[in-house]
């Protein structure tokens, strides 16, 4: 064992067995912003062998307060996150296997890239990407941890297929997405609590420590010095679609998927196309600079502005219409440019 | 009495971080109604309530001295 985990296989709830299961584990994040940024770090220096994040969006200036692997230079090259994840993340640890997937987590895409992973780590921005989650963990028995944040407020749940309630047993329904980035904020250290207990929970898990895993509910306020511990046994209903005797998935479920999805943490709306693509970016930023936009590119993307209006299309096909919540208004700009 | 506790952004809500209530002997669903009829704290359907610590349904009776919390399940990530 090398010098690089003395102090953590020091630690009697690691040891040298400990962590030779980190090294032989596979981590996916779904979700490189705030969440995912400061989880897959803290798992990567821990020395897990495998990291797979995924994420649909790209850096941006007001991501740099937070989102702890992000450099100004990710933010003028508009560096896809889960790209700009994957170099820093190798410059930390050149021991692990780093896959970035730039795209949004829709159930098709994940299923192949599900094989071999140990533990799921939520780093969402949105319910339903989390409920689809909960269902793909539950129909391939992967346990997966939640974890969600805004403002001074966090929580976290660590679920267990066939053990523990899952998401779906505890919302019930998608909860209203009343309270976000945009209209809460976010500090820092709301980000790092939450990060704190969900990379403890997936140590524990990694390393097979099941007496360990925390079965409560976690929640906390750090500005308002709150922290609870809710117990969760008497929610697990056996009559949920996801975990329940008869489970269905109903997340996996095409018709409850959107193709319009409107972004956290800023006003912008996401297009995706209703069949998988691959773009030529070179011909698109041509054709949009045609069409009297101000372009700009790189190999995973193209940013086009004009007058007011900001759009990002990346190569699988999806757009980031910026300054606007409306969907209806988003999609037809999209099919004028791309249609 | 039974004491109810708002977490997160219901704070603001309610404008208070807590308050107690006559409701023994009645449900949590019922406290749910009385709470959006009579302080006008709305999408209680949405929240997670827990009863003394520990999640409840909506048909748990509540007892003398029970503190109910509501938290709001948040997506930030």
């Amino acid at each position: 064992m090398s010098e690089r985990y003395s102090r953590q296989v020091l630690f009697s709830g690691i040891g040298p067995h400990g962590q030779e299961k980190l090294k032989a584990s596979h981590v996916l994040i779904i979700g490189a912003g705030a969440l995912g940024a400061a989880n897959s770090e803290v798992l990567v220096r821990a020395g897990i062998g495998k990291l797979t994040i995924v994420d649909r969006d790209y850096v941006e200036e007001s991501n740099l307060q937070r989102q702890q692997l992000y450099t100004e230079q990710d933010v003028h090259k508009k560096y896809p996150k889960a790209a700009a994840a994957k170099r820093h993340l190798e410059e930390i640890n050149s021991e692990a296997e780093i896959h970035a997937f730039v795209m949004d987590a829709v159930p098709q895409s994940l299923e192949l890239i599900l094989q071999d992973v140990d533990l799921i780590i939520d780093a969402a921005d949105n319910f339903e990407t989390r409920l689809m989650v909960n269902d793909l963990a539950h129909k391939h028995k992967i346990p997966w941890i939640y974890g969600a944040c805004v403002g001074s407020f966090g929580m976290s749940f660590t679920i267990l297929p066939g053990k523990t309630p899952c998401l779906n047993c505890l919302l019930r329904t998608i909860p209203m997405q009343g309270i976000n980035c945009d209209t809460a904020g976010i500090i820092g250290p709301a980000v790092q609590m939450t990060v704190a207990h969900q990379t403890a929970e997936a140590l524990k898990i990694l390393v097979g420590d099941w007496d360990a895993v925390r079965t409560t509910f976690v929640s906390f306020d750090l500005w308002n010095s709150q922290y609870q511990s809710i117990k969760a046994g008497r929610a697990k209903r056996d009559d949920c679609l996801t975990c329940g005797s008869d489970a269905v998935y109903p997340y996996l479920q095409a018709e409850n998927t959107t193709k319009t999805a409107v972004l956290c943490g800023r006003e912008t709306v996401q297009v995706r196309p209703p069949a998988l693509v691959q773009l030529e970016l070179k011909q698109l930023a041509g054709s949009l600079n045609a069409q009297g936009y101000d372009v700009k590119a790189n190999p995973y993307l193209v940013s086009a502005e004009n007058d007011g209006e900001r759009i990002v299309v990346f190569k699988d096909g999806r757009a980031l219409i910026h300054g606007t919540k409306d969907v209806v208004y988003a999609k037809s700009l999209y099919q004028k440019l791309l249609g | 009495m039974i004491k109810v506790l708002f977490f997160a952004f219901l704070k603001e809500a309610a404008g208070r971080e807590s308050m107690e209530v006559e409701m023994s002997g009645e449900t949590l669903a019922d406290l749910k109604k009385k709470l959006s009829q009579e302080y006008r704290i709305e999408n209680l359907e949405t929240v997670m309530a827990a009863v003394n610590e520990e999640f409840a349904p909506d048909d748990t009776v509540l007892e003398e001295g029970d503190t109910v919390a509501f938290i709001p399940p948040v997506s930030g990530g």
